[in-house]
């Protein structure tokens, strides 16, 4: 039977539409191969369907297909270039291929076009964050969170942002917000650590890194910053304790096996303190700090030839060590 | 319409983002709260474990006496935008007996602006003698201390063994050192002495007899080499930012000036040795110096706080020579091998283990140090696990002194802090130009308590603080406190301690060694606890303290015994002695006499019955 040419049409609609909510599903259920699938064959019923193109790009950008994602997209935004969507995932699809340039120009347009989504406000900041572009970063997470006071995350990276800008305070206001929001958000307890250790508040560093430390007991970053401010709180066997497991469990830590050796030499253990600063040394041997360390663990040994070696190795690589600023400000992590 | 879950694909990402702990931390940039922040902002953390064992930090309260008492300084130091480093430097304050009343007088040294320095005006520094009231009177106009320069530190010794305290007094060009003429004058004899120090910009300086030939020899610490007619243009280049901002120049950048050591020739004269034991050749930005006995050998050392460069530690060899050994001593760096921001620098045996240890003054976002002595000619910093460090970090330190506050029988530590940079007000990074000082209560186990907030509002007060010298101003057993303030008035802190312990003073009067007895090593038993100290009066940053030695005895009434080992070798041994009195002793005949708080004189008898100059 030959159904009419609008019935037949209305017929393609139908089931162009019916892909598209089953595409919908899909994403949903995160089964992109699906999606991609349902929406591929919607485009070629509807190749001129905005729904069908966007739910296409977000599938293989899910995918992570993303030269395939990179030509929708291009095509799409070409055809649509007031989508505010489009441009959005255009944008992260570059993001994900690394070009963080043309990424950002994406998003700043789709920001331009709609900027009352949340969404769009935290990739900007993602895209700016991986540039180490923190005050940037930062203005577009104040909208985030503006928007949605609600999300901890963002809350998170706001805190970051300031942190890495010289606003410890309003960081640590970011860090205890999201706590509050969600208490269990990954690495919110580290953050808030770090901050406080930055300005001298060790002992509320040490209870933060340890709240972190119990939902990821084997993280070697929470265990070297635990280890870490132990040590500099004067706590030397705790101190041994999380610096042995972070240096352990990521053997290329120069710092968690230099802050060992340090450690073990203040515990009075140096030939430990020699076995952990070689060690470190061998990580990082331009480093001028292990030498410096080396050297008066080996004079504490009375191996007074060998302590003279190392003095002079720290004094040759500290020559070559660029100074910043007029005045020795030292850094507290 | 497909509702496409952005959202969610946001939350992958950004997840992922923050899961990478490295992403971001090798980028961040420490800072530090201000204290208004810490205080206001935030809420208050919780105090340190150590507290609990703090018993009397509770009464632990400092007056600001110092409209009471009648000073009315003001200390000129450049513009208030800081656009150069010499603007920042200034602060030098001597508490010392120029009139032999027993009583201890006050002189500050003032500064100057650029305007001023080349239209000759004066900002005179100032001297108040002290009315055993609670009150000062400024006799500067009588006292002839009238050079007219730009100033900044001072040094305090009877270089001529006269048993009359003479000043050093360091200038953006040179120095002035002024004779003690015995009835309230003084008299310029620099250019007679030769330690003009010209050409040279001088920060602190120091008596010490280093070769204990019984006459004070002189140190200077010298900063920077400026020329006045072509400064470093605020803000331009490398060396004249901090945190991206704009700010003065310096240290870095510029000429360091070389340090000088003068040799007391025992005639009234000086002879420049600099050069002979190699002092200084690298020229470091000089701003703290110390005489001490780090290693007991009976000779003095000395340790020279350098800013931005390494500190140097000068081992006296008992011969009149000297070997610069700050690195394997580690006091040279900080603990990590980096060059700090040296200021200020004091010494105490703060564990009372017998040995001297040092606490020196650092930059913002640095800690400051605890040099304990090892016994073994090396020092550990262990600022970190006596609770010293990491309080400090927010600030900028300057002038420290140990003290006694409690009189426990356990050195204390007070901190004057404030930055060197105006322009960080009008930031947010959470830094401000003035900070509150710091004071720290000993917990006797090797630990400090920070009790700056609840010390009194005069202490939790924010200051551009530089200069710190402690003292008994009021000869009532308590240690004082006078500190100087940058484009300010000083603060005469008084220790109003509720329940201070018992205390005795000692005052050494040499004979074969030099008349102050600077250098003496004194020890003093109480039960099982034994004390040392070593009298001097130059240290913190650019400033000179009361030079009689200040022991707390706690509850013990008396001291079980002195001992005094002189400079010269001779050792004297008292006691027991009472507590809560002064006594003055007098190198191989003891106690030649005794003061009570109710004994001490009243009233000014210039020029001294009780403490009459001993003849030479």
């Amino acid at each position: 039977m030959v159904l009419p040419l609008g019935a037949a049409a209305q017929s393609q609609n139908s089931k162009s539409e019916s892909l598209i909510r089953h595409g919908q599903r899909a994403l949903d259920a995160e089964d992109f191969a699906r999606a991609a699938s349902d929406f591929e064959q919607a485009r070629q019923l509807s190749p001129d369907n905005l729904e069908v193109n966007r739910g296409l790009l977000l599938s293989y950008l899910q995918m992570k297909r993303l030269d395939d994602a990179e030509n929708i997209g291009q095509a799409a935004v070409e055809r649509w270039p007031q989508d505010a969507q489009l441009q959005h995932w255009l944008g992260l699809v570059y993001f994900k291929k690394g070009q963080n340039p043309k990424a950002l120009e994406l998003l700043q347009r789709s920001e331009n076009l709609d900027g009352s989504r949340y969404g769009i406000h935290l990739d900007v900041a993602l895209v700016l964050l991986s540039g180490d572009q923190y005050s940037a970063a930062g203005e577009e997470l104040e909208r985030t969170v503006k928007l949605d006071p609600e999300a901890a995350l963002a809350h998170v990276l706001l805190g970051r942002c300031y942190q890495n800008t010289n606003r410890t305070v309003p960081a640590i206001e970011q860090f205890k917000m999201a706590l509050r929001l969600e208490p269990n958000i990954p690495l919110g307890h580290y953050h808030l650590g770090f901050a406080y250790a930055s300005v001298g508040r060790k002992h509320g560093a040490i209870a933060q890194y340890e709240k972190e430390l119990a939902q990821t007991p084997d993280n070697p970053s929470v265990l070297y910053q635990l280890g870490h401010c132990l040590l500099e709180a004067g706590d030397l066997q705790a101190a041994v304790s999380h610096l042995k497991r972070a240096a352990g469990l990521d053997p290329s830590n120069s710092d968690a096996a230099y802050d060992l050796g340090k450690a073990l030499l203040l515990e009075g253990d140096a030939e430990g303190a020699i076995f952990a600063l070689r060690h470190a040394l061998a990580l990082k041997p331009s480093d001028p700090s292990p030498h410096y360390q080396l050297a008066r663990a080996l004079q504490r040994t009375g191996r007074e030839a060998e302590a003279q070696q190392e003095f002079q190795n720290f004094s040759a690589l500290k020559k070559n060590q660029p100074v910043q600023g007029g005045m020795a400000a030292g850094p507290t992590q | 319409m497909p509702k496409i879950a952005f959202l969610k694909l946001s939350l992958v990402l950004a997840s992922a983002a923050i899961l990478s702990i490295g992403l971001w931390s090798p980028g961040i940039t420490p800072v530090q709260l201000s204290p208004s922040e810490q205080s206001h902002k935030l809420p208050a953390e919780p105090r340190s474990t150590n507290r609990k064992n703090s018993s009397s930090s509770n009464s632990v309260w400092f007056a600001d006496t110092t409209r009471a008492a009648g000073i009315d300084f003001h200390l000129t130091c450049g513009s208030l935008e800081k656009r150069y480093i010499m603007e920042s430097m200034c602060g030098g304050i001597a508490v010392f007996d120029y009139d032999n009343d027993g009583w201890m007088d006050i002189f500050l040294v003032n500064g100057s602006t650029l305007d001023d320095l080349q239209a000759q005006k004066c900002h005179p520094s100032k001297l108040y003698r002290n009315n055993h009231d609670g009150t000062f009177t400024d006799v500067t106009a009588k006292a002839g201390l009238n050079h007219c320069g730009w100033g900044f530190g001072v040094a305090v010794g009877d270089y001529d063994n006269d048993g009359w305290e003479d000043l050093y007094v360091t200038y953006l060009d040179g120095a002035i050192l002024y004779h003690n003429n015995h009835d309230g004058t003084f008299s310029d004899v620099t250019a007679k002495a030769g330690v003009g120090n010209a050409g040279n910009w001088g920060t602190s300086a120091a008596f010490g007899d280093y070769d204990n030939d019984g006459n004070l020899d002189l140190y200077v610490a010298n900063y920077v080499g400026l020329d006045l007619k072509h400064l470093p243009e605020f803000g331009q280049g490398p060396f004249c930012q901090y945190r991206g901002i704009p700010v003065s120049c310096g240290p870095r950048g510029l000429k360091g000036g070389r340090d000088r050591l003068y040799h007391n020739n025992g005639d009234g004269t000086f002879t420049d040795v600099t050069e002979k034991l190699n002092i200084d050749p690298n020229a470091y930005y000089g701003l703290g110096v110390l005489w001490l006995d780090y290693d007991l050998d009976g000779c003095l050392d000395l340790y020279v706080a350098d800013d931005s460069s390494p500190s140097m530690l000068l081992h006296g060899d008992c011969k009149g020579g000297f070997t610069e050994v700050g690195v394997p001593a580690g006091v040279a760096y900080s603990a990590d091998g980096r060059e700090q921001a040296g200021m200020g620098i004091d010494s105490a045996d703060y564990d009372n283990d017998g040995w001297p240890d040092i606490a020196k003054t650092n930059f913002s976002d640095d800690s400051n140090n605890l040099f304990h002595n090892d016994h073994t000619g090396e020092f550990t910093d262990l600022a970190g696990p006596a609770d010293f460090g990491a309080v400090s970090i927010p600030f900028l330190g300057f002038g420290v002194k140990f003290l006694d506050f409690d009189n426990d029988g356990w050195p204390d530590v007070f901190v004057a802090n404030g930055h060197v940079n105006p322009q960080v007000d009008q930031h947010s990074f959470g830094v401000t130009y003035a900070e509150r000082p710091l004071l720290f209560h000993n917990l006797k186990n090797g630990k400090f308590d920070e009790i700056g907030t609840s010390a009194g509002p005069a202490i939790s007060r924010r200051y551009v603080a530089r200069g710190a010298a402690t003292a008994d101003f009021f000869n009532d057993g308590r240690q004082d406190l006078l500190v100087s303030v940058l484009d300010g008035s000083p603060i005469l802190l008084r220790n109003q301690v509720s329940n201070s312990g018992h205390w005795l003073r000692i005052k050494t009067v040499g004979t074969r060694s030099n008349r102050d007895g600077f250098g003496a090593r004194v020890q003093v038993k109480v039960g099982s606890l034994t004390q040392i100290a070593e009298v001097r009066a130059n240290s913190s940053f650019e400033s000179a303290s009361d030079p009689r030695l200040h022991f707390g005895l706690g509850s013990s009434a008396h001291a079980d015994s002195i001992t005094i080992h002189w400079p010269s070798g001779m050792t004297d041994r008292l006691g027991p002695e009472a507590a809560d009195q002064e006594l003055v002793v007098e190198e191989g005949k003891g106690v030649i006499a005794r003061y009570r708080r109710s004994q001490m004189p009243a009233k000014l008898e210039f020029p001294g019955l009780t403490h009459a100059p001993m003849p030479q």
